[in-house]
Formats: C-alpha cells, sequence, structure tokens
C-alpha cells in the first residue's frame, strides 16, 4: 500500500556490472549493506531480544547470588557472555555502534534525494508516467489548458501544496508537491541515534557518579570540584498516615572559605554546583555515632533498678545522688574485635549488634569503659563497681546518602533527544504527498490527467484525492 | 475515595454495555457485500444498514461516549482526592489509577476515530480492549485502587507529563492491537468465503491494514517522547537518565519493535497479515511492559 516513491521519482540507472571488484563497486555494495533497512530490522529486534537478558538476570550482584540461584555452570557461561553485565559488554555496545553505523549510513545515501526533491522540480515527467501510479484520473473539462491549469494550480496551492507548472509542447504539465518535512523528520531521527550515542560515551568518559554517606554537621571535600560541602542538616517529612513524604538534606557549598550557596534538597530536587549535582538518594542509621542512648543503672545487690538515665553522645553527666559520673565515649553497630591491633570496630553498617563504650567514674575511685550490649546485657562486670550497667535503648544519629554526579554529556544527549521526538512526530504525522497533472487539449475542453503518490497514510490521500477528482469534475467553463 | 470508586466501577459497567452493543450492532447489519461497489466510499457504509442495527449502533455510540464521561469523571474526582490526600494532583499514580486511564485514552481515541471514520465495527474490538483494560484494573485487590500518598520518589511534577505521555502511546497501541485482532478475523473470514453478515459489516482489510498503522504511528513517537521524558526525570531523581533499569529497558524493547515494524512497513512492504500478526505482538509486549515488568521483575520501577 505504501508506495516507494523512490523508485516512482528516481529514474532508477541500471547498474552495469563492472568486471572484477573494483574499489568503487565495493565501496558501493558497502554502503548499500550498511545502508540497509534489513540490517536496521535485525539491530532493532536483534537489541530488542538482548536488552530482555539484564532485565532477566540482575545485573551487578555478586558471583554467590548468582551461583546460588543458577549454578555454577551456567554462572560461567554468563561471566563468559558478560549477563552479568550485559549492557556494558563489548558485544552490546557494538550493537549500538552498529545502529549508529547505519542510521548515518542511511542518512547519506537517502538524504541527498529529499533534499534534491525539495529544491529540485520534477516537472518533467511522461503521461506514460502519470497514467502509472497507483492513484490516479482522468477527467475531461470544458476550457482552454491555460484556464484549466491556472483554476488547478490555484486550488493545490490553497491546498497548502508547492506548484510547478510547464507549459510545453502542446500541454500543460503540474507538479504539486507538500510534505517533504516528513521526510527531512525522518532523517533528523536517524542523525539524532550517533548523537545520543556520542553524549552518552561523552558522559561515561568525562563523567562520573559517586555515592556518600554524611552525617549531619560535617564537611566533606569534593576533590573532583574542588570545593567544601557542609551537611547542616537531615530531616523526614510524613504524611499525616506516617508514610514518608520526603527526605530533605540542607547543604552548604564552601569554596576558598566562603559560602557560595545553600540548598534545601530533596528527593526530585538537587543541589547543582559547577556542574557536579548532589542528589538525596538514601539515608541510614549511622553505625559509630548515636544521639542518645537510654541505660539502666542496677544495683547488683537487690537486683533492682536504681535509676534509669538518657544520656547523650559524648556528653558527660554526673549523678550526685549515686555519686556516678557517666560518658558514652563510643558506639558501634555491629560489634567486633580485631585482634592484632586490639580495635574495636563495627563489622558491616547494619545494626546486629550494637554496643556502647561507657566511661563509668564512681566515687572518683573506680574508672572503668566497659562495652555495653544491647543484646548481651550481662557480659561485662565491672569489678569494683556498686552497679550494673544496661544499654535498654538509642536513638542511632542519622546519614543521609548522596549521590555525586557529574555528566558532561548531558547536554548532547538532550539535543538528540529533541532530535528524536522531533524528527518521528515529523514524520508520523506529516507525509510527502506529489501530484503530477498533464492537462492536453481534446476535441471538446481539455483532458486532464492526475496522478499522484503518497509516502503514507495511503486512506487520506485517497479521500484528498477523490475529492480532487470531484472538484475538477465541477470545473464548468 | 469512596466517590471515585462509585465512579470506577459505572464506566466498567457502561463500558460492558457498549461492548455488547457493539457486537450486537456487527450481528445485526444485514450481509451488505453484494451491495457495495467496488471502490464505493467508505463513508456510505451506514446507509447499508438496517433501520434497527442503525439505530443499535447509535446507542453503542451514545453508550460509549456517556461511559467515557463517567471515566473522565472518575479520573477527575480521584484528581482531586489526590490532591487532599496525597499533595498531587496526577490521577495515573498507581497501577490502577494508570490502567483506569489508559481505558480512558483507548476510548477517547476510538470515538474520534468513529467521528473522523464513521466505522462503527471498530468498535467491538477497539472498546473491548478499552473494557478489558478498565475490568484488569477492577480485578485488582482493593489497596492498590486506593489514593495512597505518594513515595517521596514520584512526589514531582514530572509525573504529570511523563506518566502521562506513556499511558497514551500504550493506548495508541492498544488501539493497533485491537485492529490487529480484528483484521486476522476479517481475513480469515474472507479465505473460508464466508458470508455470514458478522463479517460483512467490517470495513474492507485495506482500511483496517491502515488505522492500525496510523494507531502505530501515534503511539510511536508517543513513546519516544516518553521514555525521553522519563530520562529526564531520572536525570533529577536518581542521578542519571538511564540506568538499565527493567521498566525502561522494556519501554525500550517496546519501542524497538515498532521502530522495526515501521521501517519494515516504509521499504519492505509490511502490511496486511504480516503488520496485523507484529501489531498483536506489539501489543503483547506492551502489556508485558506495563504489568509483567510491575509484577514480576524488580527495579526501579516498583512503585508503580
Amino acid at each position: 500500500m505504501n508506495g516507494r516513491p523512490e523508485t516512482l521519482s528516481e529514474q532508477d540507472t541500471p547498474r552495469t556490472p563492472a568486471p572484477g571488484v573494483g574499489w568503487e563497486e565495493f565501496s558501493r555494495e558497502l554502503v548499500e549493506f550498511f545502508a540497509s533497512i534489513k540490517l536496521a530490522m535485525f539491530l532493532f529486534l536483534f537489541i530488542a531480544m538482548t536488552a530482555t537478558i539484564g532485565t532477566v538476570i540482575q545485573q551487578g550482584e555478586r558471583p554467590e547470588t548468582y551461583i546460588q540461584e543458577y549454578g555454577e555452570d551456567a554462572y560461567r557461561w554468563f561471566l563468559r557472555l558478560g549477563f552479568t553485565d550485559v549492557y556494558h559488554t563489548w558485544w552490546f555496545t557494538s550493537l549500538l555502534g552498529l545502529l549508529c553505523v547505519n542510521s548515518l549510513t542511511c542518512f547519506y545515501k537517502r538524504f541527498p534525494a529529499v533534499w534534491r526533491s525539495m529544491k529540485q522540480d520534477k516537472v518533467n515527467v511522461s503521461l506514460s508516467f502519470v497514467k502509472g501510479m497507483k492513484q490516479q484520473a482522468e477527467v475531461t473539462v470544458p476550457g482552454t489548458k491555460e484556464s484549466v491549469a491556472q483554476r488547478l494550480a490555484q486550488h493545490y496551492v490553497e491546498k497548502g501544496y508547492r506548484v510547478l507548472a510547464k507549459n510545453e509542447g502542446g500541454e500543460v504539465t503540474l507538479y504539486a508537491t507538500k510534505g517533504v518535512m516528513g521526510r527531512v523528520g525522518a532523517h533528523m531521527a536517524h542523525l539524532s541515534a550517533t548523537v545520543i550515542v556520542l553524549g552518552g560515551l561523552l558522559g561515561s568518559y568525562y563523567g562520573f557518579q559517586e555515592f556518600g554517606v554524611c552525617l549531619e554537621g560535617q564537611t566533606y571535600h569534593i576533590p573532583r570540584g574542588n570545593f567544601d560541602l557542609k551537611v547542616d542538616k537531615f530531616w523526614i517529612d510524613y504524611h499525616e498516615n506516617g508514610s514518608v513524604k520526603s527526605y530533605n538534606s540542607t547543604l552548604t557549598v564552601v569554596e576558598g572559605g566562603e559560602v557560595k550557596m545553600t540548598k534545601t534538597i530533596t528527593v526530585n530536587d538537587p543541589l547543582v554546583y559547577k556542574g557536579i549535582w548532589f542528589y538525596q538518594s538514601s539515608y541510614g542509621d549511622a553505625w559509630d555515632q548515636i544521639e542518645v542512648a537510654r541505660i539502666n543503672i542496677k544495683d547488683k545487690e537487690t537486683e533492682k533498678i536504681v535509676k534509669t538515665i538518657d544520656l547523650e553522645w559524648q556528653k558527660e553527666q554526673t549523678l550526685s545522688d549515686l555519686k556516678l559520673k557517666l560518658a558514652i565515649t563510643d558506639f558501634v553497630a555491629d560489634f567486633a574485635f580485631n585482634s592484632t591491633e586490639k580495635k574495636v570496630y563495627s563489622k558491616t553498617i547494619e545494626h546486629a549488634n550494637p554496643a556502647i563504650k561507657l566511661t563509668v567514674n564512681e566515687r572518683s575511685t573506680v574508672q572503668a569503659t566497659p562495652w555495653i550490649f544491647y543484646q548481651f546485657p550481662d557480659l561485662f562486670e565491672i569489678k569494683d563497681s556498686k552497679y550494673q550497667f544496661e544499654l535498654v535503648g538509642y536513638k542511632p544519629k542519622k546519614y543521609t546518602g548522596l549521590q555525586i554526579a557529574k555528566n558532561p554529556g548531558i547536554n548532547i544527549v538532550w539535543i538528540g533527544s529533541t532530535m528524536i521526538v522531533v524528527g518521528i512526530t515529523l514524520s508520523s504525522f506529516i507525509y510527502h504527498r506529489r501530484l503530477w497533472t498533464k492537462i492536453i487539449p481534446g476535441a471538446d475542453g481539455v483532458t486532464v490527467h492526475i496522478g499522484g503518490t503518497t509516502h503514507k497514510s495511503w486512506i487520506d490521500f485517497q479521500k484528498e484525492f477523490r475529492k480532487l477528482t470531484q472538484t475538477l469534475r465541477s470545473f464548468q467553463a | 475515595m469512596a466517590r471515585s470508586l462509585f465512579l470506577f466501577d459505572m464506566t466498567f459497567w457502561l463500558y460492558l454495555a457498549s461492548l455488547t452493543l457493539y457486537i450486537a450492532y456487527l450481528f445485526a447489519r444485514r450481509p451488505a457485500m453484494a451491495f457495495a461497489a467496488a471502490g464505493y466510499p467508505v463513508e456510505d457504509y451506514d446507509e447499508r444498514d438496517g433501520a434497527w442495527a442503525a439505530q443499535l449502533g447509535q446507542v453503542a455510540t451514545l453508550v460509549t461516549v456517556f461511559g467515557w464521561m463517567v471515566n473522565t469523571a472518575a479520573l477527575l474526582t480521584r484528581a482531586f482526592e489526590r490532591l487532599e490526600h496525597s499533595g498531587t494532583f496526577a490521577p495515573w499514580s498507581n497501577q490502577f489509577e494508570a490502567m483506569a486511564y489508559v481505558s480512558w485514552a483507548i476510548i477517547l481515541g476510538y470515538v474520534l476515530l468513529e467521528l473522523r471514520y464513521k466505522i462503527k465495527a471498530i468498535g467491538a474490538f477497539v472498546v473491548g480492549i478499552g473494557f478489558i483494560a478498565m475490568g484488569a484494573a477492577s480485578l485488582l485487590p482493593y489497596r492498590y485502587q486506593t489514593a495512597e500518598p505518594l513515595v517521596p520518589a514520584l512526589n514531582s511534577y514530572w509525573i504529570y507529563i511523563h506518566v502521562s505521555v506513556t499511558l497514551t502511546s500504550y493506548a495508541a497501541f492498544a488501539m493497533a492491537g485491537g485492529l490487529g485482532v480484528m483484521y486476522l478475523f476479517k481475513e480469515r473470514a474472507e479465505q473460508r468465503g464466508s458470508t455470514s453478515r458478522f463479517y460483512a459489516a467490517f470495513p474492507d482489510l485495506e482500511t483496517i491494514d491502515e488505522l492500525g498503522y496510523k494507531a502505530i504511528m501515534i503511539g510511536f513517537p508517543l513513546l519516544a517522547f516518553g521514555i525521553i521524558l522519563g530520562a529526564m526525570w531520572a536525570n533529577y531523581a536518581w542521578g542519571g537518565y538511564w540506568s538499565w533499569d527493567p521498566k525502561e529497558t522494556w519501554s525500550l524493547i517496546v519501542w524497538l519493535i515498532y521502530g522495526a515494524y515501521i521501517h519494515a512497513r516504509m521499504t519492505r512492504g509490511w502490511e496486511g497479515r504480516r503488520a496485523a500478526i507484529y501489531a498483536v505482538f506489539g501489543f503483547l509486549m506492551v502489556i508485558f511492559c506495563f504489568w509483567g515488568v510491575n509484577f514480576l521483575l524488580s527495579g526501579l520501577h516498583a512503585y508503580a
């Protein structure tokens, strides 16, 4: 149904097979191959098929995860084929590259014809050419060829066509065309693939993406931008029903000791400074600091709780009635001990086995710094002390997870994106229509031969053509 | 919440009614093939209907338009409910609302198509898909149907445009899928030389084929636009415009599938049967992208 306008409009030059394979022959074949729709379709469908792999197999997981789920043999194959990171394998990238080559070659090969049809006239056609069109009609109307041509041309112009005319050899030929922008749009979309890929490459070579865990009140140096970032505050807003409304961090950019800007970022509203974007990405409980802890003080003899106190982080509290001075000097979320370095550290960032280090000063005679475990209250005992200390709860300090990214290719990607959307839209809704008319004087009046073709959207064109012939029939003198 | 749910419910029943009427309309038409001269203008199909069929057709159209208006009212009511409870206006913020919006867009597309081309027989297929979309939505558990507040990642003005554009493209592909099924029915009937009045009421194969192609030509740029809006949103929310998240990837896959179709049609003459089968296949992929990814695969779009 969709005509092949190329074969209609361009006179096909018969290819003369040259003896032997010359460079010219070879390069022509090469262009032919790379510009071919066959290759385009193969790439479209093959990329579509292979892209599914990464949505079924989890990407970028640890080896154990794959082995557990798929077995060792399968995992070995995954590694060989790059299935654990499909979208960055050499073969997937090559497919994308090939798609660029494909669309560029297509542009190189086919755009000149579109350009010519924008610039050149196509008036020199034979009667048999007009009659051979898929959509064609023959109408006899009264009048001279000039007057009919005049009216018809005016009608075309009213319909938005560009008209070219020729009065030669006893007949008038009209050529009317519109909507070539639709085909320009298609080529714009072809170019956009390469633009987007170039933008992506630029981003992946000169950009970066990092993740930072930042605590309130701390200042962090951003070496890539040579400035400092201070995290003033992190908090969470809630909806009435208790679900999270937004995560917020107030950040201040300090450069050369000078405050450059302050902004509260939320999930959809990053801070941008010197091309570096700071996103609110996650949050969590710090693993080495807490805000406050609640401690039960038990009398060892009576086993009764004599007092419950809330101790703030690294602030000494004096309990004169018990003759105690207490302070929390350290915290780990997941207790572990390095025996060679004799150091306590947090094994993970999970709060799996939290413990605080309590500095105890009793009657100024007993001094101790025991680790008090949340889950194992009886683990430590201070020998000379009257009391037993229990950690009954704590409020961890929150950290804010910031995604830090710079992508110098982003604007090129947006240019390519605009091109693809505009290009496809043009080519979808505007279609290239061409009408040829031969007006030949006959016995009574003139015979008008009209033939037309469209790039696509045949029904609309048929309708338009029908209306056109009706209009033509109404040309009464 | 109850108000919009009631309206959504009503929409469902109205679409069921209009689907039934369109099917009845097909059966009520007289066999017309004998009267149709070659090249007979499409617009004049109505003349060959029996009076009874014409009336049925009119009622079907009226019920469809009414259903669509109720659907609109339901979405608007939901929008105001959302404004009260969750700080956004967009009535396509969860799976249920998205489905209801897709069926709204399908029915709107159908009504416009009927207005323009005056072919009622398509209703049985395209309204059918709109009805199924609405039905699938109402089958979702109640907790999916309510307007819960948005998670922070979704709470952005991007949701207005990214989601609606993408869903509209799905609706266009759904229409193409419905037309594809219709084409295959009609073709099979023609091959068997069926004189059933049911098939006689269908527009000719070329028209069905071309309309299906048109629907895809609307969906294709919309999907491209929707994907790019999504990339822009991701650049604001996730710290990168493309992260090969399953939903992203699947929408790209769908886009590539239709891209292949459009190229094949332009120059390799993929039309008729092949195009119809492909349109149905493409629509199945859209369904997977819309439903399958949400329920079967995990990823950043898990909330939608």
